[in-house]
């Protein structure tokens, strides 16, 4: 796919993001099946997927530029949605490094690193063309970059960060970059363990969801990273749905009517991978978060009607947790024609090539 | 109420002294002592009468506690004594607590800075369910919460006390109750007593 950015779409205010036409057919959907419920979907995070989306490691689109701005907004308003424990500044380099080579190795015409070592007090020098960046810094020296390794590279990267100490057979939350989360607090959950900060989902926890996440994931290993899909639903393209600023993006869920669903509401689905970082043996969680409206999504005809076929069938508890119960109604009722009742192909792929012209 | 479908709700046991050789730490909220419970603690400690010292905080002049006593006028006064308590914490000590959550969880943060781990403390609540609160809108914490909706202390919001607990902080999670209808507010109700 190739990369042409869209620097000036916003996340706010007028909230002119938009997806293009491959945007559309590369989007990580997330229902194989006509209904939904909570399970251990965990799979290795290989280079290959049902779309485009899932085939590298970290996935750059062409909201890049406009992600990364409106994360330097956000962080500006509220620098506490980056916040990293003291113990874990050897995972904050493990990020780094992850990162960094990464998006070199998959995007050479945008980022590019330099290395006179792989060891810590190597001089490294990173590229960043779309942001304009030109770094010299020693690998291992905070002193010598703008802000803390893990601030700075997650600063340039699409997605929250987490990163999850691992001792006493538990994770913690001791370090994220949390920007556009799906409602939850970075402030309030930092620290916690892996079962604490899952504490308020519903359900999952009776169904021992948990226990056995945790579990896998404890035995993560180097180089095998794995990946999974989370969804919930937001009004407007707004990556910050934090609790924090609840007061302002709440409204607008009591603004949606029939007529303006399509536009308005908004999938949101969040591709999470887990890594186990090198020198820290701590578990980096980034959650790249991707957003379309339902107008754009129906655009495929399965994933209209798969969606109208999951959410008219979500269990009220789901529903309510993923604050969907104000909007849900108009929502389905704007969904509903597009359900002809056809039998859908399991799994989430868009099963064309190419979208009908509008 | 003390029990939740949330898990980050911590639960609360009976305590009972386990026999360490190090020295253990009761610390218990006086004004929460109904009849009876300090004589079924000196019971639960006998095993470790020796090595214990029982702070009773706000207590009645005329209580009795077992091992070695300290009175201390205030929860505040308390967690200064445990932040500079002479040659800190070792392994094998143990730091037991009693009273209403708001006062187990500041001594048991408290302890944590003064180099306790979590696995040491163990607490027993007794007492008024009251909560701390913490708003998630301006970070501000409220005390002495006994109702479903608090105003909050911070930023005067209405806020939705929920089960979600953060032991770093002590607190439950508040979340404005009216942010998508405001002046939709549901009853308030007395559920902490």
């Amino acid at each position: 796919m190739s990369l042409v950015f869209k620097p000036e779409e916003t996340f706010r205010g007028d909230y002119s993001y938009r997806n293009s036409d491959a945007a559309i057919l590369r989007f990580p959907f997330p229902f194989p099946e006509d209904r939904y419920m909570y399970s251990v979907n965990i799979e290795p995070h290989v280079r290959s997927g049902p779309t485009d989306a899932f085939c590298r490691p970290f996935d750059i689109d062409e909201h890049y530029i406009a992600e990364c701005r409106d994360r330097a907004l956000t962080l500006e308003l509220d620098p506490g949605r980056c916040q990293v424990l003291p113990h874990m500044m050897a995972a904050q380099w493990d990020t780094l490094e992850l990162l960094m080579e990464n998006l070199a190795a998959d995007y050479p015409e945008q980022f590019s690193l330099t290395k006179e070592g792989d060891v810590f007090g190597s001089r490294w020098t990173w590229i960043n063309r779309p942001l304009g960046i030109e770094q010299h810094f020693i690998f291992g020296d905070p002193d010598t970059l703008p802000c803390e390794p893990f601030e700075y590279i997650t600063r340039q990267a699409q997605g929250d960060f987490a990163i999850c100490d691992q001792r006493e057979d538990n994770l913690y939350l001791d370090a994220g970059m949390i920007t556009s989360q799906a409602d939850w607090s970075l402030a309030f959950n930092v620290g916690m363990n892996f079962m604490e900060w899952h504490g308020p989902v519903p359900l999952a926890h009776q169904a021992g969801v948990f226990e056995r996440a945790l579990k896998y994931l404890l035995m993560l290993r180097l180089g095998q990273p794995v990946r999974r899909l989370n969804w919930t639903m937001s009004i407007n393209p707004r990556l910050d749905t934090s609790p924090e600023s609840y007061p302002e993006w709440g409204p607008d869920r009591a603004s949606v009517t029939v007529e303006n669903a399509g536009g308005k509401v908004h999938l949101r689905v969040e591709l999470q991978t887990l890594w186990r970082l090198p020198r820290s043996n701590a578990i980096l969680f980034p959650i790249r978060c991707f957003l379309i409206s339902i107008e754009e999504l129906a655009r495929v005809p399965k994933w209209g009607k798969r969606l109208y076929r999951v959410l008219s069938s979500l269990p009220p508890e789901l529903a309510e947790y993923k604050g969907l119960t104000r909007y849900l109604p108009a929502t389905l009722a704007w969904l509903a024609p597009l359900d002809d009742g056809a039998q859908l192909a399991t799994g989430i792929g868009p099963d064309i090539t190419e979208l009908a012209p509008l | 109420m003390m029990q939740s479908q949330i898990v980050s709700r911590p639960r609360y046991r009976d305590l009972a002294a386990e026999d360490t050789a190090g020295a253990h730490l009761l610390i218990v909220e006086g004004d929460t002592l109904a009849a009876g419970q300090m004589a079924a603690l000196a019971t639960a400690f006998a095993v470790v009468a020796e090595r214990l010292q029982t702070w009773l905080v706000s207590a009645p002049a005329t209580a009795l506690a077992p091992g070695r006593v300290r009175r201390l006028h205030t929860v505040e006064e308390a967690r200064t004594a445990l932040e500079h308590i002479e040659d800190g914490f070792g392994i094998a000590d143990r730091l037991y607590l009693q009273g209403t959550e708001p006062f187990m969880w500041s001594l048991a943060t408290a302890a944590g800075r003064a180099g306790l781990s979590p696995t040491q403390i163990r607490m027993q609540h007794a007492g008024s369910l009251k909560r701390r609160v913490w708003c998630t809108h301006c970070h501000q914490t409220t005390e002495n919460v006994t109702t479903n909706i608090a105003t909050c202390a911070g930023c005067a919001r209405a806020l939705l006390v929920r089960d979600h607990f953060s032991r770093r902080l002590g607190a439950f999670m508040g979340v404005m109750v009216d942010a998508e209808v405001p002046g939709e507010v549901p009853q308030r109700e007395e559920v902490f007593r």
